[in-house]
């Protein structure tokens, strides 16, 4: 064969190959005479990527029911969630379902134009609580969010440590001292717990454990309406209360970062972890199985009226511009039934979802977390509400007034100030 | 005399110059120039969301500069980058070129080492912190442990936890990956010496220190500004290795906040995260590139100068 026709003869093949390569699809999908009806794509994004498997497993059982939709989870970490859903929604190349934070950083969104107003689309979110609702809702009564679900805060602990000790689960705030320093001195890690980021000590040991100290929500209130200031005795003294912990922290504390955290008490290093109820998951993951317990904020006295941290904290929303794809609304339709929120929390123990329905928390340390709730007043994260719409906003300032008052760089007090002193500078309330 | 472009005989050049340069010009200017240009535009408005709508003329500059919280994080992030900036300087220099002069030796294992010696670069920058992190992390991490184990218990430290110490750690870990970079450019400037000129020294007698001092380092002063130039770019535009040491934050409490943090922060966080909105946050950015080019060109007038007192010399 001359060498003419042997080129020929490859670009012949080559071409007859491409052709194939690129009709394939529709020539022999069809051979059997059915073809696959087209499967509308939609994502759904979320700052847990702690999730994804169990995250599948509720889209599964939504994808079962609407076998033309492929839902996707793709959730994006944590502290660069806002950023790139933000980036990504604004480029019009974002996820059709995101997860939307609470109060001010969610509204931002909405603001912003990111988000679909969801009243008209889901007429039923009318009879969610109000007080959920008002987390994920406008002043003039627009919903951008399906107001989902609440975490709570408080105290987790190793059963296995606290038997072996022969010790009982605190009440009081003298009691939980009482047992760390038995912990500690037999020496035992007595909390999992790192000072190097900012969030866990402003949003699980402040808010969580400090509402008992500063008067809860009564207390916040006060704040949020300038009646009171954070320099004033109840705010300081939740400060101070969150430094006593300190000597009971890991060495070198000021190094450990959240993951480890979660790692040094999951694999059952430390007797105690003060954390928020989205990590039952986390820790059972790490296998800490029947050991891992959890009791609530200590109280100062024995009879107070447990001031607990049940904060508002994920909702559903639609992303600009999906306000017609049917798709993204049946999902959404979804996601606002019972039969969501009751697998949700199936999966996920620790959120509990403000859709109304009734439901079966089979989960005993989630059923611990929301009998607590029980005999308690209600409240959510310190400056999460209002307080924090403005730079500098009142998260970021606890965040570092903390870290430097664990540093022992500042005092209770001069961290109280400090954050007042930021917020005075734009918070209304405080400017008069 | 008549100056002509055009070849006896033949059109005009310019036709053909216009055809190889213009797509280049247009792909530079659409990708890059452009890009700035507008990012600079945006620091001129305000606003939230991704798309600022209100004009502030130079407002969030002002802010920037003089107002709370945002020139606290401002000169902060440019004492931090400072700092920054002058170990990894040091420590890449100083090493890279030490490194340089023994792995230019003759010896056994020499080329080896000169490969080995590139591999930290090729990893990505997370792993590199990740495994920094790893190392260092008080509980389970082995650097304490080794010091433990050696009975140096005293010296061991939260590292990443002291505002004191994570700058220069996070610093120490950009200089071990990018050594190899550095490494490389002055074994290539060693090598280029004419063996002449070592040759001579030898036979002058030159100790090793003074064969190091009169012959090589004036060779390498050129590069001794490249590769200067280089870090100051890459630590003023720094990002990935605070984001995986220290996270966004710059913990602890700002203390590894550098202006690619800073920006990142500004630029696309939400308030209630330490974000300051697209404005504020291009009005960072625009400022970085400002200094950036600044201290290129002063990097570039010091260098010129010294290569031209050595080369006197």
């Amino acid at each position: 064969m001359s060498m003419r026709r042997m080129v020929r003869k490859a670009g012949v093949i080559l071409v007859a190959a491409t052709v194939l390569c690129a009709t394939g699809g529709t020539l022999f999908a069809g051979g059997s005479g059915e073809r696959r009806p087209a499967q509308e794509e939609i994502t759904f994004t979320s700052w847990r990527t702690e999730d994804i498997q169990r995250m599948q497993r509720i889209n599964r059982v939504f994808m079962e029911e609407n076998p033309d939709i492929r839902v996707i989870f793709s959730p994006v970490s944590d502290q660069e969630y806002d950023a790139q859903m933000q980036a990504a929604i604004g480029a019009g190349v974002g996820a059709e379902i995101v997860f939307v934070r609470s109060y001010d950083p969610g509204r931002v969104l909405y603001d912003s134009d990111l988000l679909e107003p969801l009243n008209q689309l889901l007429p039923q979110l009318e009879s969610f609580p109000p007080a959920a609702i008002d987390a994920w809702g406008t002043e003039e009564g627009t919903i951008y969010a399906i107001p989902f679900v609440g975490v709570t805060h408080g105290v987790y602990y190793n059963k296995g440590i606290f038997r072996k000790h022969n010790l009982s689960v605190p009440r009081t705030w003298d009691e939980f001292i009482q047992v760390s320093r038995t912990l500690k001195e037999q020496g035992e890690t007595v909390f999992a717990q790192g000072t190097q980021e900012g969030w866990p000590l402003y949003e699980v040991i402040y808010s969580g454990l400090g509402a008992n100290f500063y008067g809860g929500e009564a207390a916040r209130q006060k704040l949020l309406k300038g009646e009171m200031r954070l320099t004033d005795r109840p705010f300081v003294r939740a400060f101070e209360k969150a430094l006593e912990l300190e000597e009971f922290f890991p060495r070198d504390h000021s190094a450990i970062d959240y993951v480890s955290m979660q790692q040094m008490f999951g694999t059952g290093n430390a007797a105690m972890f003060i954390g928020g109820s989205w990590e039952i998951g986390i820790f059972e993951d790490l296998g800490l199985g029947d050991d891992l317990g959890w009791f609530p904020p200590p109280v100062e006295r024995v009879g107070d009226r447990l001031q607990y941290c049940f904060h508002v904290d994920a909702g559903i929303g639609l992303s600009r511009g999906n306000s017609g794809n049917a798709a993204a609304l049946s999902y959404l339709e979804w996601a606002s039934t019972p039969e969501f929120a009751q697998l949700f929390m199936n999966e996920l123990p620790g959120f509990f979802a403000y859709t109304p329905g009734n439901y079966d928390l089979n989960h005993p340390v989630a059923s611990k977390m929301i009998d607590a709730a029980q005999d308690a007043d209600l409240t959510v994260r310190t400056v999460w509400q209002h307080l924090s719409a403005q730079v500098p906003s009142g998260n970021e300032l606890m965040e570092e007034a903390l870290i430097l008052m664990y540093n022992k760089a500042i005092s209770p007090q001069e961290a109280a100030a400090k954050v007042q002193n930021g917020l005075n500078s734009w918070y209304p309330a405080f400017r008069n | 005399m008549n100056h002509t472009t055009s070849i006896p005989g033949t059109r005009s050049v310019w036709p053909m110059i216009a055809l190889f340069t213009v797509p280049a010009f247009l792909i530079y200017g659409r990708f890059l120039l452009l890009p700035i240009i507008q990012s600079i535009g945006v620091s001129f408005y305000s606003g939230p969301g991704m798309n600022p709508s209100e004009f502030v003329g130079f407002d969030n500059y002002r802010n920037l500069f003089t107002r709370a919280p945002y020139n606290v994080r401002f000169w902060n992030a440019l004492r931090n980058n400072l700092i920054f900036f002058a170990i990894v300087m040091v420590i890449q220099n100083a090493f890279g070129f030490f490194m340089a002069v023994l792995l230019t030796r003759p010896g056994k294992g020499v080329h080896t080492m000169r490969i080995l010696s590139f591999l930290p670069t090729t990893l990505s920058v997370i792993v590199v912190g990740f495994l920094f992190n790893m190392i260092l992390n008080p509980t389970w991490g082995i650097f304490n442990e080794m010091l433990r184990i050696i009975g140096l218990e005293q010296f061991i430290h939260p590292w990443l936890g002291d505002p004191k110490t994570a700058l220069p750690i996070v610093s120490i870990a950009v200089s071990w990956q990018f050594l190899g970079e550095s490494i490389l450019f002055y074994t290539a400037g060693i090598d280029s010496i004419s063996p002449e000129i070592l040759e001579a020294g030898k036979i002058d007698g030159v100790s090793f220190f003074q064969e190091i001092w009169h012959l090589i380092l004036p060779s390498l002063v050129p590069i001794i500004g490249i590769v200067t130039i280089m870090i100051f770019v890459g630590d003023f535009t720094q990002f990935d290795i605070v984001y995986a040491m220290t996270t966004t934050r710059g913990n602890p409490a700002y203390g590894t906040d550098i202006f690619g943090s800073l920006f990142y922060r500004a630029a696309f966080q939400s308030p209630s995260r330490g974000g300051w909105g697209l404005g504020m946050g291009a009005t960072v950015s625009t400022i970085m590139s400002l200094m950036v080019f600044l201290g290129v060109s002063f990097w570039l007038f010091i260098f010129n100068r010294q290569k031209k007192r050595f080369f006197q010399d």
